[in-house]
């Protein structure tokens, strides 16, 4: 439905987060990997800070720290030569995800001619992510196109056994694992790019390390050329699987804007049933659509009468919206960025910042957004569900589970149960 | 504009005793090895608690994006209160070509129109002091727009790190805030409190105990603090510090242009929270306050005994090591040592020369690389509890000892007398929990 374009010039209470941010995120998912932010040093430690509270566990960044004098002298080489030189010193990662920041494009630094430079000494993939474009799940995006782009080698082999599976920024480490595990089950090789579900996941690792302690290997990326599917879930990371097909013509390319819900998951499903060529699901997976029949006609007595409105990346609003639109719920979504998937929304949605959620609040019941809405909720006595970055407010954000049948059932459940707390 | 000279002047503070040998704390960082946040940060940390004043964050939404609503720096304030808000112009591609002065003059008129502060403060940072804004003349012609200070901040990031925006901070503030108004009465015994922020109500630990010995708080900068009250701190007779280094020129510039002196304090621990009032009492050279100030101490120290007596208990004999940064690797030593924990080793790793010797003072064995000395100390010293950062987790997992974050966010006040008996609850609920035995535990198929 139509878009409400809010004309303010600023932000009030915003609720965008930057680029880098999510290109932060994507190199966190790649093993052995050292983010490192081309900017000031104050762009990586306040995305280290956040990340660090949300998840409750420790983040591993770099900077180039660009200072007033470099900013003007060097055009980006000298900088991130150093930064590496000084990172190898004490670590040897086997990637370095380079990404720059509004500082380092608006002096249009030469971050690929500097990362050849450095060819022989490390591995590096770049990105450009200046923060006064897009948000985090653009970033996110864009570093996984660059990783398309630089890392995966050609291969004149097709496994269609084989599945690369690229998750929005918003999924959570569970939720990337729950998708493995569905598509294991359907006898695919599966791999997830990046694979938040074994680095942010919240697990008790033997040290600390000073790299990423988990995600998919560099080695298996380089490899990735022959993967008969690729299984992009959310708008922002469509594009991703779009290039991969592009540049493996012999894959096919599966796009699910959304896994929250019947409908969706029922594609989803669907899609998986006739690459295989297989009539039914696993037992597990029809047992839960039968779970998720019945919460639907559980939930949708006090979810029917409900209005709530979503706050979030618009991927994240997308799929709790369409879901909850499912029982009859009235939605209004406030989204953190603009992005193809406002087309998709079946209820009012507009990009904005937490000024215009206040404005809309008072006529709801229930606001779902990250942990900046807690206020708000609370000055309007209304229900809360948390959701998004950041949350500093709960422990376990990782191992949330909001999609396939299963994480459908639990989330309109939660949203049922606080709002009928409240 | 950025100001190179003020900057300069800024790290060579001579009211520094290390910059009588080197530089530590104040050097450029280093691509690839540098942790900390920048100067905005350190500026915002500085400004934020005033309450009744709007924070505009002049550039792309990452700077505000990450940091709005992070600190819990409580405020008394009545009005609409700022502090837990985050105004950002929200600069684009558009305005880096065509120049962001406009839509900020846009945004302070927004401000002013909706929110009515009582002041804007306007931060430059990274990509508006790059694409060349006109701030100054911006918030000059907002200013007598509407007639309050719009006061703008120049700390982009890139110029350094927290405590060089801190101090950028200081002078904004005393340039466009410090003596622009005159009170209706002067008194005679009024402070200002300079780099207490007022996180989890720190201040409120204190505040009530100076006025009952006839102190009067005139301002802050900034924990609880009001414009109006800043404007008039030139009629403050004396400047307390509270744990801040960083605007130690702040005080000399004070003190230059309006002879107020300055005495640097901590209200960590019971002692030092005691010394503390006797430093401020001092100053003042009144007889009668230096009789009330200690029959009033004598009288918190001995309600703080009784309060803590419960916990000496289970406290005696712990031995503990503390491995945290600048200041708290002493403050906190002091505070710990006051609850009856013997403090076996501080981490000296990212003090100031200043903090090293005092840390001497309080702490036999001061660690250089605490990740390489403090697993081995918690063997050979058969240490009890380690109260670090969330990194060294794993070596109190590892050694099965009792853990306390001391770097974390904390949710509850560690200041003064009442805040000692906050830190006896946390160290004794870690000391008794099971979790740090249970956690590390060996998995029953491995060996």
């Amino acid at each position: 439905m139509g878009e409400l374009k809010v004309m303010k010039p600023l932000h009030v209470n915003p609720l965008k987060l930057s680029q880098p941010m999510g290109a932060t995120l994507a190199f966190l998912g790649i093993k052995n990997c050292m983010p490192l932010m081309h900017g000031a040093q104050g762009c990586a430690s306040f995305t280290k800070v956040v990340f660090t509270r949300h998840f409750n566990d420790p983040i591993t960044i770099q900077t180039t720290a660009v200072n007033d004098i470099t900013a003007v002298i060097d055009g980006g080489e000298k900088g991130i030569s150093e930064a590496i030189a000084n990172i190898t010193q004490k670590v040897t990662p086997e990637l370095v995800g380079l990404f720059t920041t509004g500082l380092t494009e608006t002096k249009g630094d030469d971050i690929k001619g500097a990362c050849a430079l450095l060819k022989e000494k490390q591995k590096i993939v770049y990105v450009h992510t200046p923060d006064f474009e897009g948000g985090l799940e653009s970033g996110w995006a864009l570093s996984v196109q660059g990783i398309i782009e630089q890392l995966i080698e050609p291969s004149v082999e097709c496994n269609k056994d084989k599945v690369l599976l690229i998750p929005n920024v918003n999924l959570s480490a569970i939720e990337v694992e729950k998708i493995k595990e569905s598509l294991e089950l359907f006898d695919f090789e599966v791999y997830a790019l990046p694979d938040l579900s074994d680095s942010l996941d919240g697990h008790l690792g033997v040290k600390q390390g000073a790299l990423s302690s988990g995600g998919i290997s560099v080695e298996a990326i380089k490899k990735l050329g022959d993967t008969g599917h690729v299984i992009t879930v959310g708008r922002s990371v469509k594009k991703c699987g779009e290039l991969f097909k592009a540049k493996h013509t012999q894959s096919q390319h599966h796009h699910f804007d959304t896994l929250t819900g019947l409908v969706a998951c029922d594609d989803f499903y669907k899609t998986l049933l006739t690459c295989k060529g297989w009539s039914k699901p696993p037992a597990s997976i029809q047992r839960w659509r039968k779970r998720l029949q019945d919460t639907l006609l559980d939930t949708h007595f006090a979810l029917g009468k409900a209005k709530v409105i979503i706050a979030d990346e618009p991927d994240n609003a997308y799929a709790m919206a369409k879901a909850l639109r499912e029982v009859g719920a009235h939605v209004e979504a406030i989204i953190a960025q603009r992005s193809e998937v406002q087309e998709l929304f079946t209820c009012n949605v507009s990009v904005g910042d937490f000024e215009e959620v206040e404005k809309i609040l008072p006529k709801m019941d229930m606001l779902i957004s990250n942990f900046h809405g807690e206020r708000l909720a609370h000055t309007y006595h209304k229900a809360l569900l948390l959701r998004g970055f950041p949350n500093y407010e709960s422990v376990g954000v990782g191992l949330r589970h909001n999609i396939l049948y299963e994480g459908s059932c639990t989330f309109l459940c939660e949203v049922n149960n606080r709002l009928h707390k409240n | 504009m950025i100001n190179k000279k003020l900057i300069k002047d800024l790290l060579n503070e001579s009211a520094c005793s290390h910059n009588k040998d080197k530089k530590s704390s104040c050097d450029k960082p280093k691509p690839g090895a540098t942790s900390g946040g920048c100067a905005f940060e350190g500026a915002q940390i500085s400004l934020f608690p005033y309450a009744d004043a709007a924070h505009l964050v002049h550039g792309p939404d990452t700077c505000l994006g990450a940091s709005w609503e992070t600190r819990a720096t409580l405020t008394s304030y009545e009005g609409e209160n700022n502090t837990p808000l985050g105004y950002c112009t929200n600069v684009t591609t558009q305005d880096i070509i065509f120049g962001g002065d406009k839509k900020l003059a846009e945004a302070i008129a927004y401000i002013v129109e909706h929110k009515k502060p009582k002041a804007v403060f306007v931060y430059e940072t990274c990509v508006t002091a790059m694409i060349g804004d006109n701030i100054d003349f911006t918030c000059k012609e907002a200013r007598k727009r509407f007639g309050i200070p719009i006061v703008p901040v120049h700390s982009p990031g890139f110029v350094g790190g927290k405590n060089l925006g801190s101090r950028l901070a200081g002078e904004a503030v005393l340039d466009a805030l410090v003596g622009t108004r005159e009170p209706k009465e002067i008194h005679p015994f009024g402070i200002n409190l300079i780099g207490d922020y007022n996180v989890t109500g720190d201040m409120w630990q204190y505040t009530p105990i100076l006025e009952r010995i006839g102190i009067k708080v005139v301002a802050t900068l900034s924990g609880d603090g009001r414009i109006e009250a800043v404007q008039t701190a030139h009629t403050a007779k004396l400047n307390v510090i509270v744990c801040a280094k960083s605007l130690i020129t702040l005080c000399r510039k004070m003190q230059e242009r309006y002879n107020i002196p300055y005495v640097s304090v901590s209200f960590y621990g019971k002692r030092d929270t005691s010394n503390a009032i006797r430093s401020i009492v001092n100053a003042f050279g009144d007889e009668a306050m230096s009789k009330r100030a200690e029959k009033i101490i004598l009288e918190e120290e001995a309600k703080l005994e009784e309060r803590l007596l419960p916990y000496r208990e289970i406290l005696k004999d712990k031995k503990a090591i503390l491995n945290t940064g600048g200041n708290k690797s002493w403050s906190i030593a002091s505070a710990l040592q006051d609850i009856g924990i013997e403090v076996v080793a501080t981490s000296i790793r990212k003090a100031t020369e200043e903090d090293i010797a005092i840390a001497k003072t309080y702490v036999p064995i001061l660690m250089k690389v605490p990740a390489n000395e403090q697993a081995k100390l918690i063997d050979e010293h058969n240490i009890d509890i380690l109260l670090a950062g969330g990194r060294s987790l794993y070596t109190a997992l590892k050694k099965k000892v009792a853990f306390v974050d001391v770097n974390q966010e904390k949710k509850v006040s560690y200041g003064a007398y009442g805040g000692l008996e906050n830190l006896a609850i946390d160290v004794c609920a870690a000391l008794a929990n099971p979790v740090f035995k249970l956690a590390g535990k060996v998995a029953p198929w491995e060996n």
